[in-house]
């Protein structure tokens, strides 16, 4: 399959510490890759640089061959680099409607229709519904997102990345502070999505990683420090290690 | 219709009530001068629409993008200053064209610096509009060969105000200055209406919710923000058009730091995010200082409390005093 995101040797700094060192991490254009490491690691660091948040110190990004280090978060996103964050973001005092009418408006063009209404993007409100019915948001499509329950604000969360129809996805924990129940509803949708584009997924849950994961890459102060399939990780000694410590 | 063509929490045009206490507003206002021919009265709320025009366009900035600017009064000012310049100067009798220039010269020096402003988010922004507005303050107060410096703008003709060839009178004329403020201040609230209504204003509520998820939906943040910046600017030039007209006048105190935060309590007044409210606002501001003035120089410290006590008990200002009975009914 042929390679949609590689980033070569890419470095961040704060300080003195490297919170991302030297990574070189390349996914396919369909599959789910987890990113995986205790905490500190620089995951969140590390798609934080991916997906134009924060800057790079050195090394390169490329996407679909063309390089994007440092290219702004609003191009990045126009281009199909999506992604959730470990805590909401979401527009609080908008229906749930609008936060993905917004998302899908910024996607599709017409921002800069100063006089015309909002319904005059047909194509925006059509996509906006057909959203909001797969992510079963439905019910709670006129609601201030603000007053939604916290599963359902998570489930918003990944409604808005996808909104954008992105080639890679980029998820942030996703069922951070979900119930069982609604992780396994989450990790159905995730298995589902890397069936059609590139999913990668950071995550604590190891049951949920080690069971959907195509691929797993293990950082640790900043660096990859092994990579391959959840069988190859689960027997690996280096990683036991930065688990687990060391056996003396 | 199709569901699928609808979006919930917008209904399709006004309702008919809303329209029927529009034109009732406007048809009160309309014949105010000719009923009640109180020139003090004419002149008062002529100067409550043009305020009402401009916390109008803070409302647009503050209640809309989100961003905080403390001197708005600045742009009304330069606007005000660039007409009466080009009346006194230029052509004394070519009332558009001198309305003309001061939006298009506001329009040019608003632009750099909502570049520069646009760059900062938050509080930085905040204070850049204070350190820009001091700044033009003092260009103001100390280029006295062009501005007349402490003593302001004098010798202000009097040009002819027309309106879509319907003559008004001359601009000296309270009633014509005032039809003149009453339609362009409807003009720039209906069509300002119109544009936060659209696909652009949901990008700039987008903004003001979210900066950081607004610019990972693909929302170049900083170039909304200055055109958000941008119409708020114009509109200002438009209210400080109006100004010099209907003042004759322009000192620098109107675009001081102290006039600015009196703009900014009209906007908190009349609650934000409404644009109507700014209105309101404007026009209980203006009234609170010109009632209390009568009975004490120190009108400032009675309108600080009345500020005061409206900001803690009233916080979404006038626009949200009917959630609040609403509230206060149901217990």
């Amino acid at each position: 399959m042929a390679e949609l995101l590689c980033t070569e040797n890419l470095c961040r700094q704060f300080g003195g510490v490297m919170a991302t060192n030297r990574v070189c991490f390349s996914v396919d254009t369909r599959g789910l890759r987890s990113i995986i490491g205790p905490n500190g690691a620089g995951k969140t660091t590390f798609i934080n640089i991916v997906t134009g948040k924060i800057g790079a110190s050195s090394g390169k990004i490329f996407f679909k061959g063309q390089d994007i280090t440092n290219k702004p978060t609003h191009e990045l996103v126009k281009m199909g680099i999506c992604r959730t964050f470990q805590i909401n973001s979401i527009f609080e005092n908008l229906s749930v409607f609008e936060n993905l009418r917004i998302a899908r408006q910024a996607q599709k063009g017409g921002s800069l229709r100063i006089f015309s209404s909002k319904q005059s993007l047909r194509a925006v409100t059509e996509d906006t519904w057909a959203l909001v019915e797969r992510f079963g948001l439905k019910d709670l499509a006129a609601r201030p997102a603000k007053n939604l329950a916290y599963g359902d604000q998570r489930v918003l969360e990944v409604a808005i990345a996808l909104s954008g129809d992105p080639k890679i996805l980029f998820l942030d924990e996703p069922t951070a502070g979900m119930s069982p129940a609604e992780t396994r509803q989450i990790s159905k949708l995730i298995k589902e999505l890397a069936n059609e584009i590139c999913v990668v997924l950071v995550e604590h849950d190891m049951d949920m990683v080690m069971s959907i994961s195509d691929r797993i890459t293990v950082l640790q102060y900043g660096c990859t420090i092994a990579e391959g399939t959840p069988e190859e990780i689960r027997n690996n000694q280096q990683v036991r290690e930065a688990y687990l410590g060391k056996e003396e | 219709m199709n569901h699928t063509a609808t979006i919930p929490g917008i209904k399709q045009g006004l309702h008919p009530l809303k329209i029927l206490i529009i034109i009732l507003i406007l048809l009160g206002l309309g014949i105010f001068p000719f009923v009640f021919e109180n020139r003090f009265y004419i002149s008062l709320i002529t100067e409550m629409m043009i305020y009402g025009l401009l916390a109008m366009s803070l409302d647009v900035l503050l209640g809309y993008t989100g961003a905080l600017s403390f001197m708005h009064n600045a742009y009304l000012g330069i606007s005000a200053y660039v007409v009466g310049l080009f009346l006194i100067h230029v052509s004394p009798t070519s009332l558009w064209l001198a309305c003309f220039a001061g939006i298009a010269f506001t329009t040019i020096v608003a632009l750099p610096v909502g570049w520069v402003q646009v760059r900062t988010g938050g509080l930085a922004f905040a204070l850049l509009t204070l350190a820009f507005g001091m700044m033009f303050y003092t260009i103001v107060w100390k280029w006295y060969s062009v501005t007349g410096g402490d003593d302001g703008l004098m010798g202000m003709p009097n040009p002819d105000i027309t309106l879509f060839g319907w003559h008004l009178g001359s601009s000296s004329d309270p009633v014509a200055i005032y039809l003149f403020t009453l339609v362009i201040a409807f003009i720039c609230f209906v069509l300002t209406r119109r544009i936060i209504n659209s696909p652009f204003g949901a990008v700039l509520e987008a903004i003001r919710e979210n900066e950081n998820r607004a610019a990972f939906v693909g929302i170049n943040v900083r170039r909304y923000k200055l055109l958000g910046w941008m119409l708020a600017c114009i509109l200002a030039s438009i209210s400080g058009a109006l100004f010099i007209l209907y003042k004759g006048y322009i000192g620098p105190s109107t675009m001081s730091a102290f006039a600015g935060a009196g703009v900014l309590m009209m906007v908190l007044l009349g609650g934000m995010g409404s644009l109507w409210g700014a209105f309101v606002g404007a026009a209980l501001f203006i009234y609170i200082q010109d009632y209390i003035s009568t009975m004490s120089e120190h009108w400032e410290i009675y309108l600080g409390l009345v500020v005061i006590f409206l900001v803690l008990f009233l916080p979404t200002g006038f626009v949200g005093l009917g959630d609040h009975l609403k509230r206060f009914r149901k217990g």
